[in-house]
């Protein structure tokens, strides 16, 4: 089950880190682990549980780089 | 004396690589003609095939590459640069991801295209396999690099100024990768029908301070790790323009390109047959007789 359709409704408020293109979302995995991403949408972030890592998100681009992830507690 | 990079597979330092592309997002548009014609060189073999590719990834392409794949009609175009800045540049969708950590689930793309972009990876073999992966069975993988005589005018006049000024040598060029090299590293990768082949770009410049320009604003400076971290004696970039110039003042510069293909391996692929699998004998088919060459297997 999916809940990305593409007529999904639009939020009230601008997501963080702009809007990620769905189908790059739908191949993204995590750089270190390969494992998969949950889009963290309030805060505009890919979160690997699998690497305890945040990428973030900036204008709609996935920072997709080890370094500049923030690390999970 | 400097340390050396205790790893020895770590010659580039990407942090700054990264750095660098991020200040030339905004000056790489100076040099768009001379990657533009790399880039259609590289090209060129897409409009060889009859084959049609829907979903591409362009790694490095600069803001160059992607439009010139969504000219050939194929709908989905990823972009992908270690800095964000510059993969901004080739339109959405894009990611900043690195060669060496690449981020997709496996057999994403139909389609890789490297244009001029894997020569500051220093896993350059973990790279190609990491890109095989992402490969659909079938999927093909483009890429060029300057290879071994790129820049080889500006390289001689570094060394033997910096040798007059310093009696020293420091690297001061990246190094590049060699033809015969390439073919064994697809296939190492795990690529079916490896092909490499060279072509010399000649360029010309004006004045040697356009060609160090044009360098920087590709962001294209020295990143390697073992370079010389003092400042560079203040006579030795003109010291060297003044022997890159030939007469006139122009500058002979080659850009050796070095292009690679390599597909993902799929069934329907041709493969040489199993040794031992034929079922009838050469000699037969040339009317010739058989003659043993005097060695039998086993060490018989």
């Amino acid at each position: 089950m999916s809940d990305t359709t593409p007529e999904a409704a639009p939020s009230p408020a601008p997501t963080p880190g702009g809007e990620v293109d769905p189908a790059l979302l739908e191949i993204l995995v995590c750089p270190v682990t390969k494992g998969p991403l949950r889009y963290d949408r309030a805060r505009g972030e890919l979160v690997s549980d699998s690497a305890r890592l945040a990428y973030p998100i900036r204008d709609g681009i996935p920072i997709m780089l080890p370094d500049e992830a923030r690390q999970l507690d | 004396m400097s340390t050396p990079p205790s790893d020895p597979m770590r010659v580039f330092d990407r942090h700054l690589h990264r750095l660098r592309r991020d200040r030339a997002a905004a000056t790489v548009g100076q040099v768009a003609p001379v990657l533009e014609v790399a880039a259609e060189r590289l090209l060129d073999r897409l409009d060889d095939l009859t084959r049609r590719f829907t979903r591409a990834l362009d790694i490095g392409g600069r803001g160059v590459v992607a439009p010139l794949l969504r000219a050939r009609g194929i709908p989905f175009v990823v972009s992908m640069d270690l800095s964000a800045r510059m993969a901004a540049l080739s339109g959405m969708p894009a990611l900043a991801g690195d060669e060496e950590w690449l981020p997709f689930a496996p057999e994403s793309f139909d389609l890789v295209v490297a244009s001029l972009s894997l020569h500051w990876v220093n896993d350059l073999p973990g790279a190609l396999v990491q890109i095989r992966r992402a490969l659909r069975p079938d999927g093909l993988f483009l890429a060029s690099l300057p290879g071994l005589g790129t820049l080889q005018e500006l390289r001689e006049a570094l060394a033997s100024a910096e040798t007059e000024l310093r009696g020293g040598l420091s690297p001061r060029i990246s190094p590049f990768p060699e033809l015969r090299d390439l073919a064994g590293l697809l296939q190492r990768a795990g690529f079916a029908l490896p092909v490499a082949d060279g072509e010399a770009l000649p360029l010309a410049y004006r004045t040697p301070m356009a060609l160090f320009r044009d360098l920087r604003a590709a962001g294209e400076g020295n990143a390697v790790l073992a370079r010389d971290a003092r400042i560079p004696p203040r006579a030795l970039l003109p010291m060297a323009a003044g022997r890159l110039a030939e007469e006139g003042g122009a500058v002979p510069v080659t850009l050796r390109l070095l292009m690679m293909t390599g597909w993902a391996p799929h069934e329907s692929q041709s493969k040489p047959a199993r040794p031992g699998s034929a079922n009838a004998r050469l000699a037969d088919a040339l009317g010739t007789e058989e003659r043993s060459a005097g060695e039998k297997p086993g060490g018989g």
